[in-house]
């Protein structure tokens, strides 16, 4: 990791009015969004918000239409890409499990940044590998087949092999989706402590609203490829933007427990001029 | 904390997979080997290992022995282990990278430019003497070159934008694959007197061949090396799809480029020598994944072994089943009795697919 002075605030990404989408179909236009180190990013909107999309164009999955991202003040899609990828790790949504692969030769791909292709002929387990083993708790099924897990334990491998890149930025696109409750707890737990003990940036996007504000310590709310609150859990989170931009009448509580709000869904809004949900 | 789940838990899995892959390909090392010696001595005419040894070390007691193992048999044996190799190593990446268990090199059209190549370049050989000969390399030339345009057009046509997907790779590569062969289908139906030994490319053969194919092989397969070795940790990476990929820093599109070259090099090159053996580049690496798993450092040498094995064993069989052994059969091709081990592997091959297939999908 970088040496940094801790009294600057200093920017991780930033991104100068970034338009994205694909092809001729617009998904977000001319963001200019800043994430600060060592912060916890929840990105959420509805469905075709363009949340994904823009954690995809920070994430160099897809270049921008438009203006630039920058990384430690370098346009990411003009740095070599392995020099990102030894800052800044992925958990992709759409990923691929070869039949058969073990915890262990999927964990090891994550020193490919560190080490090169050449470096990966070798067998790979060194420290990083095991920390990232040790903290996703695979110890005992290092040797078993990816394919054989639970989904639980299969995102905990994934997790480990982001870990096992070793860098100071962490971005996840839906990290909890098809857990149940208690394992997407669990997951968020682990991500929280990778930033709260380790520094690590996060910037991920969650579905569920109520993890979003009490595993953040800053939202952005999208909606139609735009941002429409970006602050506090607290700020973001309130009945008018629950209505205006998710479209549900809703209450928002405190948790009694972990003091960050919560919000309770009553009924859908339903307009007759709606237009169709756009995918993206 | 989530304990171990109970279901899919296989014993096998426990172990540590890179030490007993090692014991693995130790053991497919050995058992090549032996099938390479039994391929020496078996035939119409059997050697002992001493006879052998000796025709070896140009010690033998008759020409005829000489002849036999060593202009006949040694090449041979030789070749198809070679060329067993690299068709197997080829669909192992070509699995990987397209991310397809049913991916080989005649799903991506490279088996069928190469054979059409080599049917091509006979066609116009045929009217000059010694077309067969050991020494007309221009049919195996042809084989490579058509493979690779075969593979280049594949690529070139599923590009889009920013990159060949794997799943467009296989659509394009299955149409490219039927078209190409069509044209062969053409060249067989007008080729007259000579379909017999368009017909041996066609499946694949490994009769008449040479210490000269070899010479030919052997280097080809050496230009190729550098490359396989750069390919295996870019294609392990792949093969947890593009996202993870660019997550990990490799340049996803440079990287698949690089992959696939190698894949329809290694194709190419070896049906340039022995023409289009079925089912090989498929079930060579199905077998090898059971054996060591998915990832390529392990699963490519694994792969080659097998089918090395796998070429070496259907030659041999085809060799020691050539038709005159069959009573009453009295039907004899211009090129011999011998049946060619294209015949051999699809007719094993077929119905243990299927098998592969069932199992796996329970």
């Amino acid at each position: 990791m970088t040496e940094r002075d801790p009294m600057t605030p200093d920017p991780a990404f930033t991104t100068d009015g970034v338009s994205t989408g694909y092809g001729k179909h617009v998904v977000s236009r001319r963001l200019s969004l800043t994430i600060e180190r060592g912060t916890r990013t929840a990105l959420v909107g509805p469905n075709g918000s363009g949340k994904s999309t823009t954690l995809k164009t920070l994430a160099r999955l897809i270049a921008p239409l438009r203006g630039g991202v920058y990384l430690n003040g370098g346009d990411i899609n003009r740095l070599p890409t392995r020099q990102v990828a030894r800052q800044m790790a992925i958990l992709p949504q759409v990923r691929e499990v070869p039949a058969e692969l073990t915890v262990m030769e999927l964990v090891e791909q994550g020193r490919f940044p560190h080490v090169g292709a050449l470096g990966m002929l070798r067998r790979r387990d060194d420290e990083a590998i095991q920390d990232a083993i040790a903290m996703t708790r695979l110890s005992e099924f290092v040797h078993r087949p990816i394919d054989t897990l639970s989904g639980g334990e299969r995102q905990r491998a994934w997790m480990a092999l982001a870990l096992s890149q070793r860098t100071e930025i962490l971005l996840l696109d839906e990290p909890t989706t098809f857990l149940d409750v208690g394992h997407q707890l669990d997951l968020l737990e682990l991500i929280s402590g990778l930033n709260r003990d380790r520094g690590v940036t996060i910037v991920m996007v969650l579905h569920d609203l109520n993890h979003a504000a009490r595993f953040s310590n800053r939202m952005i709310a999208m909606s139609d490829g735009e941002v429409v609150a970006d602050g506090a859990p607290a700020e973001v989170l309130t009945p008018s933007l629950l209505r205006d931009c998710f479209r549900v009448e809703a209450s928002v509580v405190t948790d009694p427990v972990t003091g960050s709000p919560m919000c309770i869904p009553h009924s859908p809004i339903f307009s007759d001029d709606e237009e169709s949900v756009a995918n993206g | 904390m989530i304990g171990a789940s109970p279901n899919g838990h296989r014993p096998g899995g426990v172990s540590n997979p890179p030490v007993r892959s090692r014991r693995t390909l130790a053991l497919l090392g050995a058992l090549l080997l032996a099938v390479m010696f039994a391929y020496v001595m078996l035939g119409p005419v059997i050697f002992g290992p001493e006879q052998v040894f000796r025709a070896l070390t140009d010690q033998a007691d008759e020409v005829f022995h000489r002849i036999s193992v060593w202009e006949v048999r040694a090449p041979r044996v030789l070749i198809a282990a070679l060329a067993g190799a690299m068709l197997a190593s080829s669909g192992a990446f070509l699995q990987s990278v397209l991310r397809n268990p049913l991916a080989a090199p005649a799903t991506v059209g490279v088996t069928q430019g190469a054979v059409l190549g080599a049917v091509l370049a006979l066609a116009i050989s045929f009217g000059s003497e010694g077309a067969l000969d050991g020494l007309n390399l221009f049919v195996p030339m042809a084989a490579i070159a058509g493979g690779l345009l075969a593979g280049g057009l594949v690529y070139a046509l599923s590009y889009r934008r920013a990159g060949a997907e794997p799943v467009r790779l296989i659509l394009t590569g299955v149409i490219v694959a039927a078209a190409v062969s069509s044209v062969t289908s053409f060249m067989v139906l007008v080729s007259g007197s000579h379909i017999d030994s368009i017909v041996r490319w066609l499946v694949g053969s490994l009769g008449n061949r040479t210490w000269d194919h070899l010479a030919f092989l052997v280097p080809v397969a050496v230009l190729i090396l550098p490359l396989v070795v750069m390919a295996v940790p870019l294609a392990n990476a792949l093969q947890l799809g593009d996202a993870t990929s660019v997550s990990l820093g490799l340049r996803t599109e440079e990287a698949r480029a690089i992959t696939l070259i190698t894949a329809v090099a290694l194709g190419a090159g070896s049906v340039s020598v022995v023409g289009g053996v079925a089912f090989l580049g498929l079930i060579a690496p199905h077998l090898a994944r059971t054996m060591v798993g998915s990832d390529l450092r392990r699963l490519l040498p694994c792969a080659a072994l097998v089918g090395a094995i796998i070429l070496v064993t259907a030659d041999l069989l085809a060799r020691v089943f050539s038709l005159d052994w069959i009573p009453f059969w009295d039907i004899r091709t211009e090129s011999g009795s011998r049946v060619p081990v294209g015949a051999f592997t699809a007719l094993v091959g077929a119905p243990f697919f299927l098998y592969l297939m069932r199992e796996r999908m329970r």
